[in-house]
């Protein structure tokens, strides 16, 4: 490896230049090629059954997310203006491209079912808007006697009113949201409108992250670069730790642009994890070269750069391939985003370490050495006991606390993982005094909820949703389920239709607001009902043969707590379902979400396990030493331990980002290990002394991974000040990993390695 | 002979000059609507309903229709499905501009008739794609036609008369109509929506003459937004039966077949 390495060393500048040149490729290709992909359903694995038979649902019932649209008038919505403004914003958002004409509803489009004196009749609330008080309470008198609308379309104190227009999943974006909000904002005042819904949740998630990351990442970077020049003193040295940074950024990228891989949301995570890892080469090469100008003060650069090599690349060569290993394992996810996050952090990783070994000793080379103010040295020469020794000494002074410390931290922590939850929900993520948040919070005062759950029923042959067994259990649990949760405000089946129309036709007495006594009398009202109007809106719950019913249960939250709570409820109606030969199942982007949220974390915890095998099987080979392999893990157990239970502590619940971040943890972590007892081993071999060891080893990488854990730290902090909570939440996790890592290597695996006398054996 | 002959030619001249001349729009849709109908009929109506996912649902209907004159009365008894065999329906139309037709549903489930109000023509019959008014036959003073073309479709020669709605916000922008030359009858039709999109066509597959009077016995509605589909067969189809006067009442309905 040195041979090879050398061999570029005699051409510096050809071999930069080369370098450059390709980067300089990479980069355009990336200019050229790379597209963001936006659309949250091209995340999930399609073939994954819960996925196969959601989507076969929503196809069947036209189940979609619905944008919302509220429209308040302090003074009653009953007013000529304001259903005028029903109308026309009705009119106008089916007029829009992304949304289909029949996919809107409000109070203009929904259909009223009305007893008449001697039948029952379909009918629109209102058809042209009427100028009279006698014509606008009509419309009031009629939507209150209709449980189907009152409350779901206007609320209970007839202040606001919602218009609904369901799009597509592949609709949504940034140009549509932009337009949405325009046409709204031109029917403001008197009346005050309102947008929300999954959809605006979603895109503005999707949009507001990467946004908000575009803008933090070059403060993170100035803020490293800073931290960079005061740990190494040295202008040159932070340039070219950042180029291999840059470098290994572009390439990554580039790579994922050359072959046709766009950019989803995760990969924007991309550049933050080469920032933290990629500096680490840069860091310890150049503390190397420090230490070793301080003892030979006159070396020449070939010989300090031979030296730097000799000493270093294994170490740099061993901390890569452990960190690529740790992404490479997340090949195992179920997840394609995740995958290829994890094969080109790889590729940026072994990226990084190409340009430490062969740009930063070109770099020396070519440019000389850092300038070092010759006070510095003769400073550090005088002091006899530094820092280090005095560090190392207390940590075998003290063994017993450090153990305890250790065993105590360690044990809250696993008592924190048992907290720790699973959050799906989109919402959560905006800052609590958020537009998005507020209004959603105000719909769902008012309303049912702008979250749906939609419940599947299948019978085994047609025309079972008409038999008035399976109906009436279906009216039951939606009785339950809205009765017994706070956070369901409404539900919707087609009970709710044939109890509607057993009403009307009975003179609207309230006794038959029930689900009629025979299959035929279902069926002759069902019959009925497309009789008197266009039956489109029946087929969003039911199937056009009547084998499959479709039940929303709306929620006032998307977080994953109300979902769970709501399919509990159902699960407990399973078995009584299934004696009526109905299976039932669920769909919707709600339950997507919350199933794509476990696939995540399954796969992390996968690859999380996985990993650390093949690291520890690694560390083994690398060490000749399968000790020092168990040894090397422990730091990155603890940080992993650590970061999961504080999350659980401080009830911050996994998510996707949050998740991610324990792949940085065995990353990052490894490589102070790596470093660390390579260290030890060379010092052990070259003293043969304890003592000795542990000090050289403390001083030299003791000293590299402090310079680099504070680089890291301070350069991720600066997300804290970040605008979108999930970044914050990032900024906050990785700070905390590195930290941890930091202080597990230097204090208990250190501790470790001098119990076991591990590389004194011999002796 | 000789006499008989030139008077033929003469006419037909006459009768060629004039129809290029004169025939409008309005003409061709007067034919339609003027030509026979019989006085009576009955058949068995197979409608099927066809999604766009390409499930389809069948309904067998019993039916029978007179023409009283200013009022066509019309009752329908369902065969199948099986859970509402033997429910009823009855429509009364009439020809009196404005005036809503009469309709009747007879539940057996509920052991009562009832009516229903259509204050629209524009409601679909029976969740299908037709509307009542596709059903009925429109005055033709209602729209103003206009002649657009002649063209062949199928081997027939058709005249392209589009249609537009006097009345403000009638359910169709307009209308295209191809009518066969040889004998008024509608071979497709093509519906546009309030936007000037195309949104349903009408075709015309089959047809029998049954004592001088000429039945659509197959066609199919294609509703090309929702893709939706209607196909309505007509078998066993009798004409100037005389069926009987009483037949159009709620007695009846509730009698069943």
């Amino acid at each position: 490896m040195e041979k090879f390495l050398n061999k570029f060393l005699r051409f510096p500048k050809i071999t930069m230049l080369v370098l450059l040149i390709i980067s300089i490729a990479f980069f355009i290709v990336m200019k050229k090629n790379s597209k963001m992909e936006t659309d949250l359903d091209k995340y999930m694995p399609q073939d994954h059954p819960a996925f196969v038979y959601s989507d076969e649902a929503e196809e069947i019932f036209n189940i979609q997310d619905g944008i919302i649209i509220a429209i308040e008038n302090q003074d009653g919505i009953y007013q000529t203006e304001t259903l005028q403004k029903v109308k026309d914003l009705t009119k106008q958002l089916g007029k829009m491209k992304e949304i289909e004409k029949s996919d809107v509803t409000s109070l203009y489009t929904a259909d009223n079912i009305i007893g008449t004196e001697d039948g029952m009749d379909v009918k629109a609330f209102f058809k042209n808007v009427p100028t009279t008080d006698e014509g606008l309470q009509e419309i009031a008198e009629k939507v209150r006697a209709n449980e189907m609308i009152f409350r779901r379309l206007v609320s209970e104190n007839e202040t606001v009113t919602v218009i609904i227009a369901e799009i597509g999943d592949d609709v949504f974006s940034q140009e549509f949201y932009h337009q949405i909000l325009e046409l709204v904002h031109s029917f403001e005042g008197p009346e005050k409108l309102y947008v929300a819904g999954v959809p605006i949740v979603e895109g503005s998630m999707a949009y507001l992250g990467p946004k908000d990351m575009k803008k933090m990442v070059p403060i993170v970077m100035l803020v490293i670069i800073l931290v960079l020049l005061l740990v190494m003193k040295s202008v040159k040295n932070t340039i070219i730790t950042m180029l291999v940074v840059a470098f290994s950024v572009v390439w990554a990228f580039g790579l994922m642009a050359a072959v046709n891989i766009p950019i989803y949301a995760v990969s924007t995570m991309l550049p933050v994890m080469l920032i933290a890892i990629g500096v680490a080469d840069g860091i310890h090469l150049y503390s190397h070269l420090d230490l070793f100008l301080r003892k030979n003060p006159k070396a020449t650069r070939k010989e300090a750069v031979s030296d730097m090599l000799k000493g270093m690349w294994k170490p740099v060569v061993m901390t890569s391939v452990t960190t690529s290993v740790g992404f490479i394992s997340l090949l195992t996810s179920e997840i394609f985003p995740i995958k290829y996050f994890g094969l080109f952090t790889a590729f940026g990783v072994m990226a990084a370490m190409l340009f430490s070994l062969i740009l930063i000793p070109s770099a020396i080379l070519v440019f000389g050495f850092p300038k070092r103010k010759q006070k510095a040295i003769s400073e550090s020469k005088i002091t006899k006991n530094p820092f280090s020794y005095k560090f190392a000494e207390g940590v075998i002074k003290y063994k017993t606390i450090t153990l305890f410390l250790t065993i105590t931290i360690v044990a809250v922590s696993i008592f924190g993982i048992t907290k720790v939850w699973i959050n799906s929900s989109f919402l959560d993520k905006f800052e609590k005094d958020s537009d998005i948040v507020l209004t959603d919070k105000f719909i769902n005062e008012n309303f049912g909820g702008t979250s749906n759950l939609n419940v599947i029923f299948e019978g085994k042959e047609n025309d079972t949703m008409k038999s008035p067994q399976t109906l009436r259990l279906i009216d039951k649990l939606q009785n339950d389920v809205e009765s017994r949760l706070d956070v369901v405000g409404n539900s919707f089946s087609l009970a709710d239709y044939m109890r509607r129309m057993n009403k009307v036709m009975h003179a609207d007495k309230e006794e038959f607001d029930t689900i009629p006594d025979s299959q035929e009398l279902n069926a002759q009202y069902l019959l009925l009902y497309e009789m008197s109007g266009d039956p489109e809106n029946l087929w969003k719950v039911v199937d056009y043969n009547f084998k499959t019913a479709n039940m929303t249960i709306q929620l006032k939250s998307d977080n994953s707590k109300a979902i769970n709570n709501a399919i509990a409820v159902v699960e407990e109606y399973k078995k009584d379902f299934e004696k009526l030969g109905v299976s039932v199942n669920y769909a919707g982007s709600g339950y997507k979400g919350l199933i794509f949220t476990d696939l995540i974390l399954e796969g992390q915890i996968k690859s999380l396990i996985m990993s650390l095998f093949i690291i520890i099987i690694l560390l083994a080979f690398m060490f000749k030493n399968f000790w020092a392999g168990l040894i090397g893990s422990v730091p990155i157990v603890i940080t992993a331990v650590i970061g999961f239970g504080v999350m659980g502590l401080l009830n911050i619940p996994l998510s996707t980002t949050t998740a991610l971040i324990s792949s940085i943890a065995i990353g990052i972590g490894i490589d102070y290990a790596v470093h660390f007892i390579e260290r030890y081993k060379i010092y052990a071999k070259e003293t043969g002394d304890k003592q000795k060891t542990m000090q050289g080893t403390m001083h030299h990488s003791g000293r590299a991974i402090i310079f680099n854990a504070t680089v890291v730290i301070a350069g991720f902090m600066v997300l804290l000040f970040s605008v979108f909570p999930p970044n914050r939440s990032l900024g906050a996790l990785v700070s905390l990993n590195m930290f941890t890592s930091f202080l597990g290597t230097v204090t208990i695996m250190y501790l470790l390695l001098y119990k076991t006398n591990l590389f004194f054996k011999k002796k | 002979m000789k006499k008989i002959i030139i008077i033929l030619l003469a006419l037909l001249v006459a009768g060629t000059v004039l129809s290029a001349q004169e025939i409008t729009g309005l003409n061709i849709i007067e034919n339609v609507y003027n030509r026979p109908t019989g006085n009576d009929q009955t058949a068995d109506l197979t409608m099927s309903l066809v999604n766009s996912r390409g499930d389809e649902r069948v309904r067998v209907i019993n039916q029978f229709l007179k023409d009283f004159g200013e009022l066509e009365k019309k009752i329908m008894f369902f065969v199948s499905p099986a859970d509402v065999y033997n429910t009823s329906f009855m429509n009364w139309s009439y020809d009196e501009v404005g005036k809503d037709d009469d309709q009747w549903i007879y539940l057996p489930a509920l052991k009562r008739v009832k009516r229903i109000s259509s204050d629209s023509k524009s409601d679909y019959f029976m969740g299908s794609d037709f509307t009542y008014d596709d059903l009925g036959d429109r005055h033709p003073s209602a729209d103003a036609h206009k002649l657009l073309r002649e063209e062949e479709i199928d081997g027939e020669m058709c005249y392209v008369v589009e249609s537009n709605p006097k009345e403000e916000e009638y359910m169709y922008s307009k209308t295209i109509t191809w009518i066969m030359k040889d004998n008024w009858i509608g071979k497709k039709k093509e519906f546009y929506d309030e936007d000037d999109e195309l949104l349903k066509t009408l075709t015309v597959k089959e047809s029998v003459t049954l004592k001088d009077v000429i039945v659509i016995t197959l066609s199919e509605m294609h509703n090309v937004q929702s893709d939706h589909k209607t196909i309505m067969k007509l078998e066993n189809v009798q004409v100037n039966t005389g069926v009987a006067d009483n037949k159009f009442t709620e007695r009846m309905m509730k009698r069943g077949m």
